[in-house]
């Protein structure tokens, strides 16, 4: 069953009197609990449609449809809000907030999500969280002490720990190396099966796709 | 809120400065303000130190009190039916004490009134800022314009006129100084909407003070001081915190992505903000209370507590301008560009 559809999307991004259309049409379906890995070469848009995916940008045209619901239709307030609980998101850096703490940055994502978790809840699924990933011994630690890989954990933590429905990660170990990536990469698998969690994760690095379920292969704003 | 306090504990040194600099201009405000306030009460305590009335004036004395007669039937008909009306007359002269020093004061006269001592003749009731120059009481003291002789009674504390300790002196005697049977003004306590009276011209206590020559343009030299500071520090929230924000534009980026909303960046500014101001605030109003406490006597200087409390507000409320209209990048801020900035 398709959790995820993506129709006929277009976008055409205009600067000045140029105009390029970078999505030609895209369709794709995501299936519930999968993992679905995105290649392509560089610049074939595939943060492209992503980020439209995600609700981080507009389509120019075609649906998104999350759960039958066309995201294309709907205003940025709805949007955020299923960002915010629905959704979860890595990016190639962490993007983490300089001045919270590992924990911190876990329980104002519980915040931001709006769970109904008092704070003694809060802080169980925090530890919990931080278990599974691997960085319980560092949740005090401050994001500039940490390194690179144990970043990118605390990022995934964040993306997963008020339980969304979507995972979307634009090249997650792209700045690990191979042996950091594959740690980073069993930690996504065994969270989003648990957690029954369908992603769609972007990724340039062949020894990733084995953890894939599926492979969509994108070339000039079209999949193959 | 939570997060506005960690990143205060996390970054101590950037709010330390922002802290620091407000508490430098507040500070400096608050002294600026308590020579204005200090400074008007030394040229005027005597008539900031009458309550609310009208001062009326003689139509062709050009507003200069100076120059203003009453007619003796006009001015007696006035304190008959005006319940506490008081006539009276201000001019700069000179006393020479027992050493033949001389002082500068501001003599004044009045009738019977409740407002002012009433002296007898040949007596004079002195501003107590004399006492430092040496005079006491059951001294003498001449004028070279005065056949007769005053002699000391008393003190009275801060009745101050145009920078001259007031030298209160019986109407007969201030006459004969200045040769002049009529008083310049009539002071009619109370009207709200003051009565017109054919030949005289009204002034409330506000407006009587501008008629004071220097007083105006002292007064609006230090406010334009005041009030440039404000602005200026309304000028600093603003740069500050834009600068802030500059730097925090990623940052903004990924919470908006992770879905938080954009009230809730502004309240985490706006509460940074409060908190700094607040502080700053407390500090430089503390500080400038103790420093009205021990300033040297010679030194105008007066700064009631509901001064500082007054500007303290104007600054809380330019500060939280300040820092809303910089914020308004907040608003601007696509997560998008943020997360396609690399690492923060
Ligand atoms: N905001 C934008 N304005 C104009 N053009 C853009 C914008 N964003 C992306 N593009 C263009 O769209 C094309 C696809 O970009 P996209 O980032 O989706 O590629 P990609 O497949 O993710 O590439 P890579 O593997 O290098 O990350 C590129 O040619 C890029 O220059
Ligand atoms: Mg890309």
């Amino acid at each position: 069953m398709a959790i995820f559809t993506i129709d006929d999307v277009e976008k055409t991004f205009k600067s000045g009197d140029v105009s390029e259309k970078i999505l030609k049409g895209v369709d794709l379906a995501l299936n519930e609990g999968e993992i679905t890995a995105l290649v392509g070469p560089s610049g074939s848009g595939k943060s492209t449609i992503l980020t439209i995916a995600a609700g981080l940008q507009k389509a120019t045209g075609g649906q998104v449809l999350f759960e039958g619901k066309d995201m294309t239709q709907m205003s940025q307030e709805e949007i955020r809000k299923i960002r915010s609980s629905e959704f979860g998101f890595v990016f190639q850096s962490s993007h983490l907030v300089p001045f919270l703490t590992v924990e911190d940055q876990l329980l104002l994502m519980l915040d931001v999500a709006e769970t109904k978790l008092n704070k003694k809840q809060q802080k169980q699924e925090v530890s919990k969280v931080l278990d599974l990933v691997g960085m319980s011994h560092r949740k005090d630690a401050y994001p500039s002490s940490l390194s690179g890989g144990e970043k990118q954990r605390v990022a995934i933590a964040r993306a997963i720990i008020h339980q969304p429905k979507m995972l979307f990660a634009d090249e997650p170990t792209a700045s690990l190396d191979s042996k950091r990536s594959k740690e980073v990469m069993e930690i996504i698998r065994n969270l989003t099966k648990t957690l029954k969690i369908t992603t769609l994760m972007v990724t340039h690095d062949e020894e990733m796709l084995p953890y894939a379920d599926r492979i969509v292969m994108m070339k000039d704003g079209l999949i193959e | 809120m939570q997060m506005a306090w960690k990143e205060v504990k996390k970054s101590k040194m950037k709010f330390l400065i922002l802290g620091s600099i407000i508490f430098l201009v507040s500070f400096l405000t608050f002294i600026i303000s308590g020579l204005a306030n200090g400074l008007s009460e030394d040229n005027a305590a005597l008539i900031k130190n009458v309550p609310n009335g009208q001062f009326y004036l003689n139509e062709d004395a050009k507003q200069t009190y100076n120059l203003s007669k009453i007619d003796v039937d006009q001015q007696d008909k006035l304190l008959a039916d005006y319940n506490g009306a008081t006539a009276m007359s201000i001019q700069m002269g000179f006393v020479n004490d027992t050493e033949d020093k001389q002082h500068s004061v501001a003599f004044v006269t009045s009738t019977d009134s409740e407002l002012f001592p009433n002296v007898k003749d040949n007596e004079v009731v002195l501003d107590a800022s004399l006492k430092d120059e040496g005079i006491k009481v059951g001294d003498i003291l001449t004028n070279n314009q005065f056949s007769g002789e005053f002699k000391v009674v008393g003190f009275t504390e801060k009745q101050t006129y145009s920078h001259a300790p007031v030298a209160f002196i019986s109407m007969k005697n201030y006459q004969e100084i200045y040769r002049v049977m009529e008083m310049q003004t009539v002071f009619i306590p109370g009207s709200d909407s003051p009565d017109s009276i054919k030949g005289l011209e009204s002034f409330n206590n506000k407006e009587f003070l501008n008629t004071i020559p220097s007083y105006g343009a002292e007064q609006m030299s230090l406010n334009m001081i005041i009030w440039f500071l404000v602005v200026i520090s309304g000028m600093l929230f603003a740069i500050f915190f834009y600068m802030m924000n500059v730097q925090k534009i990623g940052l903004y980026g990924i919470l908006k992505a992770i879905g938080v909303k954009t009230i809730s960046l502004f309240s985490m500014m706006w509460y940074q903000m409060l908190l700094i101001t607040a502080v700053s605030l407390v500090l430089s109003v503390g500080l400038s209370q103790v420093f009205s406490m021990v300033a040297p006597a010679g030194m105008p200087f007066s700064l009631p507590l509901e001064t500082s409390l007054l500007l303290s507000g104007v600054f809380l409320v330019i500060g939280f301008i300040g820092a809303t209209i910089s914020g308004f990048q907040i608003k601007k801020v696509e997560p998008l560009q943020a997360i396609q900035q690399g690492e923060m």
